[in-house]
């Protein structure tokens, strides 16, 4: 029985996230302490209590996306313990609260599984745009959008404890959301906006009506850009749009346009922001403003070289040195003290997971279900290419987090709900 | 409706080809170049920041250690104790100037085995100790700090071995500067500033500088006739206000100007004690360039010396070169022309006489031993280079021993121990004279006594600047450093 192999691997998981802190424990001079066996533990409680309302309730569901998620975690957090146990120890609730909120979520999908989320679409995207326009609450209410890092991203509650307050980025939560309403909606109106349209040439343009929806994206996501100064989640929702359009319709045309307005879109950005301006700088000459500017891509270039081909041994590197080690530039970290071994691990990970994701959506024989598959997919796909390119200086560095490994509760929390929707679909895909 | 999914998913997993690639080139294609790029702090953290062994003398004392950052127990900032005085040999090992001396050749021992992830880690777990080693010195510190203090403000250098095993007992150069200022908060441009110093701080006079010796060298010349047969002490040799060479207008004479003492012949002897310039030069020309050359390599020159840290080679013009230039030989053959040596090879040369003719190998680092002190390695004594027999060498010391009691040396002298040693005044154009002395004492040792060679330099005459003379600025020094190491004369100053 596939659910089996699940545990087992999943259990395997787990163990690689406890080894992985004991080795930095070791490695700093720490020595054995609780933070392995409360390592073990946390993953084995969430990720065990997912695997059982799998094993309940969708137990023909692929049994490796969770196991190469889980894996990916460990990766991460081993990282992030290296880099603040502080903050690997946030990280740890995170995982515990990620892991409530997915087995709930399987527990409502229990009976009619993903075709339940067609229904309540509009819910999803007025919910989606909320969400989305949640970080711009003024500062002074009690739950307020916050600026960290120049992007207006957050959405921060003052517990009325004391001064600690509870921050979270509504837009993780929103992508997944978007991909819903989306697939729902293409569920009904593929066929429409696949066969009507004008032939100018060789190439068929769209009605103008039926342009309507990825106008709508494209607008979107500029306000996004624009408001939240978010170059990463604009990419991630217009890619979203254009590739999940272009699927339901299978006219290239649609992703002709799409093209076309991400030049227009990203030229514009350019001409008017100073923070894209500055970015773009960083990643064509990083070294000719090492200290300022090139700073980071600099320092996460010095931390990959000095990764080698077997890594400087976990505890033993410097990735300390790179601003945002733990969130965007995780993966710099990680190729840094697990060396090239590591990176070339994490990359077959995402591929893995994707090439699952890919799978589902083509062997989905209901189109909902398989937009659905394919639109999660394209989230994990397009997030993890942003920020590896990123990082990797073949695109300009743009701030998203690499889904399972960055330090972050809300990307985490998203990303397993998304991969639970999954699993989910494809249980009984071939029905 | 699958054809447009299987176009995505191969551009996504296109992509994805993509970043392999680029992984591949920023971390082993071009990695290395991004690792050892000045401004990768990474190498150099990776000594510094971690915890580093103990440094202690010969007797104990510590002079370098880790001390945990107290934010961060993790982090180490490593100190000198001893501030300046270890600084040329000890070294240093910092975030910006990356290390030297002992810090540096001995790094591998001094940094903990934690470095080594997988054999660390087999270590840990079959009960090895990964905690990093400790070094002891062979330096006394009371020696070191004697010899520091009698160099004073001047410019030069002070080693002292002990003849039998090479162990170096106390090794000094001024200026000197203290490594605590280069892994401290300003070491930037402390650093700088050290470097661009006119006065050369950061150079090790004892190893990495060298300079004319003078007549010290007249003790090779000596030992060159003896060893050949050429002379012996009683030789007679004729005696000449002034020594002509041959095929020059150039003349050799004495320091006085005048010629070696009462008499038309004086014997070598009272030459050597006397520090005759013109008959030296007439034994140079006799011994020949060949044997002249020789006799000095087999002393160490024309060699790196094996020292832990960097010792550059003492240069003796090669033989050939001297084919058509015998006032050459006359005036290599009291130290002049070409000749260059360090005060380390100086050393080493008295410590040769005083050990029967055997240079022993130099060396700093007495014992390895691990976090619980118990040593795990300890340097046994190797022979280095045979410079002359046993007679001959027997007597060199008692040349020498007459140049302490009745010639240019008498204030090298020490009370009840027979100490032997030769003076050097090496001219420099343009610039007050080197002073020189080297020595050993005791000379004929019972089998248990301790045995010292030394060797002093002071540049450019020091404090006496032209005035300067080997007996009057050099030997003085090694005196207070003898004194120290017999323990005679401190009780009443």
């Amino acid at each position: 029985m596939t659910r089996n192999a699940e545990a087992a691997l999943l259990a395997a998981a787990a163990v690689v996230a406890s080894m992985g802190v004991a080795l930095v424990n070791f490695a700093t001079g720490r020595g054995f302490d609780a933070q392995v066996a409360l390592t073990f533990l946390v993953f084995a409680v969430s990720f065990g209590s997912v695997h059982m309302a799998l094993r309940r309730w969708a137990p023909e569901g692929n049994p490796y996306l969770f196991p190469i998620a889980a894996f990916l975690a460990a990766i991460g957090f081993t990282e992030i313990y290296r880099l603040d146990p502080g903050l690997a120890s946030i990280q740890r609730w995170s995982l515990l609260l990620a892991g409530a909120v997915t087995t709930t979520v399987l527990l409502l999908l229990r009976d009619e599984g993903v075709v339940m989320l067609r229904r309540y679409r509009y819910l999803f995207l007025a919910t989606a745009v909320l969400f989305l326009l949640l970080p711009l609450l003024p500062e002074a209410w009690t739950l307020h959008g916050a600026e960290i890092n120049g992007s207006r991203l957050w959405v921060r509650l003052e517990l009325p404890v004391g001064t600690r307050s509870l921050s979270f980025q509504p837009g993780e939560i929103a992508k997944v959301l978007l991909v819903v309403f989306l697939a729902s909606y293409l569920a009904d109106r593929h066929l429409a906006m696949a066969t009507t349209g004008r032939k100018i040439g060789p190439i068929r343009l769209p009605e103008p009506r039926q342009l309507g929806p990825i106008l709508i994206a494209a607008g979107a996501s500029f306000a996004v850009l624009v408001y939240q100064r978010d170059l990463g989640a604009s990419l991630l929702l217009f890619a979203l749009f254009i590739t999940m359009v272009y699927v339901a319709t299978g006219r290239v045309a649609y992703l002709f346009t799409g093209f076309v307005l991400v030049g227009a879109g990203g030229y514009f950005a350019y001409q008017t922001f100073d923070h894209v301006q500055r970015r773009v700088f960083a990643w064509l000459h990083p070294f000719d403003d090492f200290a300022d500017a090139g700073y980071q891509i600099v320092q996460s270039l010095f931390a990959m070289g000095s990764g080698s081909l077997t890594g400087s041994g976990l505890g033993l590197g410097r990735p300390d040195l790179i601003p945002a080690a733990s969130t965007d530039f995780i993966f710099a970290s990680v190729a840094e003290e697990m060396g090239f071994a590591g990176s070339i691990a994490v990359l077959a990970g995402y591929a893995l997971l994707l090439a699952a994701g890919f799978g589902i959506a083509i062997r989905s024989r209901d189109v909902f279900r398989k937009f659905l598959a394919f639109g999660l997919t394209i989230v994990i796909a397009v997030q993890s290419i942003l920020i590896l390119a990123g990082v990797l200086r073949l695109f300009p560095v743009t701030g998203i987090t690499l889904p399972f490994m960055s330090y972050g509760g809300s990307s985490l929390l998203a990303n397993m709900v998304l991969v639970a929707l999954l699993v989910r679909a494809s249980h009984g895909e071939r029905t | 409706m699958n054809r447009p999914i299987r176009i995505v998913a191969t551009a996504v997993f296109t992509i994805f080809a993509v970043l392999v690639g680029a992984v591949t080139y920023h971390q082993v294609i071009v990695g290395p170049e991004y690792r050892d790029d000045p401004r990768n702090v990474r190498v150099a953290t990776g000594r510094t920041g971690r915890e580093r062994g103990t440094i202690i003398t010969a007797d104990g004392v510590v002079v370098a250690r880790s001390e945990a950052d107290p934010d961060d127990p993790l982090i180490f900032r490593r100190t000198y104790p001893e501030g300046p005085l270890y600084g040329h040999t000890v070294g240093y090992t910092t975030l910006l100037f990356g290390s030297q001396g002992i810090e540096s050749t001995h790094g591998a021992d001094l940094v903990s085995d934690r470095d080594a992830t997988i054999s660390g880690v087999l270590s840990a777990l079959l009960g090895g100790d990964i905690r990093p080693k400790g070094l002891r010195l062979t330096i006394e510190h009371n020696l070191q700090l004697v010899a520091r203090e009698a160099l004073g403000d001047q410019r030069g250098a002070v080693v002292a071995v002990d003849p039998a095993t090479g162990a170096i007992l106390a090794m000094v150069s001024t200026p000197e500067f203290d490594p605590n200022v280069l892994t401290g908060s300003n070491a930037g441009p402390t650093g700088v500033a050290l470097d661009n110093d006119p006065n050369e701080p950061l150079l090790n006079r004892a190893t990495a500088a060298s300079y004319p010796p003078g007549s010290t060298f007249k003790l090779i010349t000596a030992a060159a006739a003896f060893e050949s047969g050429a002379a012996s002490a009683g030789t007679p040799f004729p005696n000449p206000v002034e020594l002509e060479l041959p095929g020059s207008t150039a003349t050799i004479s004495n320091f006085n100007g005048q010629a070696c003492g009462p008499g038309t012949e004086v014997p070598l002897s009272t030459a050597f004690i006397s520090s005759c310039n013109t008959i030296f030069g007439m034994l140079g020309m006799e011994v020949g360039a060949e044997q002249l050359v020789g006799t000095a390599e087999s002393f160490g020159f024309n060699a790196e010396v094996p020292l832990e840290i960097r010792a550059i080679a003492s240069t003796m013009p090669a033989a050939d070169t001297f084919e058509f230039d015998v006032p050459g030989i006359a005036q290599s053959a009291i130290g002049q022309r070409d000749v260059l040596a360090t005060p380390l090879q100086m050393a080493l040369a008295a410590a040769a006489v005083a050990n029967g003719g055997e240079v022993m190998v130099p060396y700093l680092v007495q014992e390895i031993f691990n976090a619980e002190g118990i040593v795990e390695e300890s340097t046994q004594p190797l022979v280095w280079l045979r410079a002359t027999s046993p007679g001959s060498a027997a007597a060199l010391a008692d040349l020498m021993e007459g140049v302490v009691t009745s010639g240019t040396a008498k204030r090298a002298s020490v009370p009840g121990i027979r100490i032997a040693g030769k003076t050097g005044t090496a001219e420099v154009p343009n610039a007050a004279p080197h002073a020189w002395f080297i020595g050993f004492g005791p000379v004929a040792p019972g089998p248990d006594d301790p045995q010292i060679a030394i060797a002093v330099l002071v540049e450019s005459g020091g404090d006496a600047g032209e005035a300067a003379t080997g007996g009057t600025v050099a030997a003085p020094i090694a005196q207070l450093v003898f004194a120290e190491f017999f323990g005679v004369g401190q009780e009443g100053s």
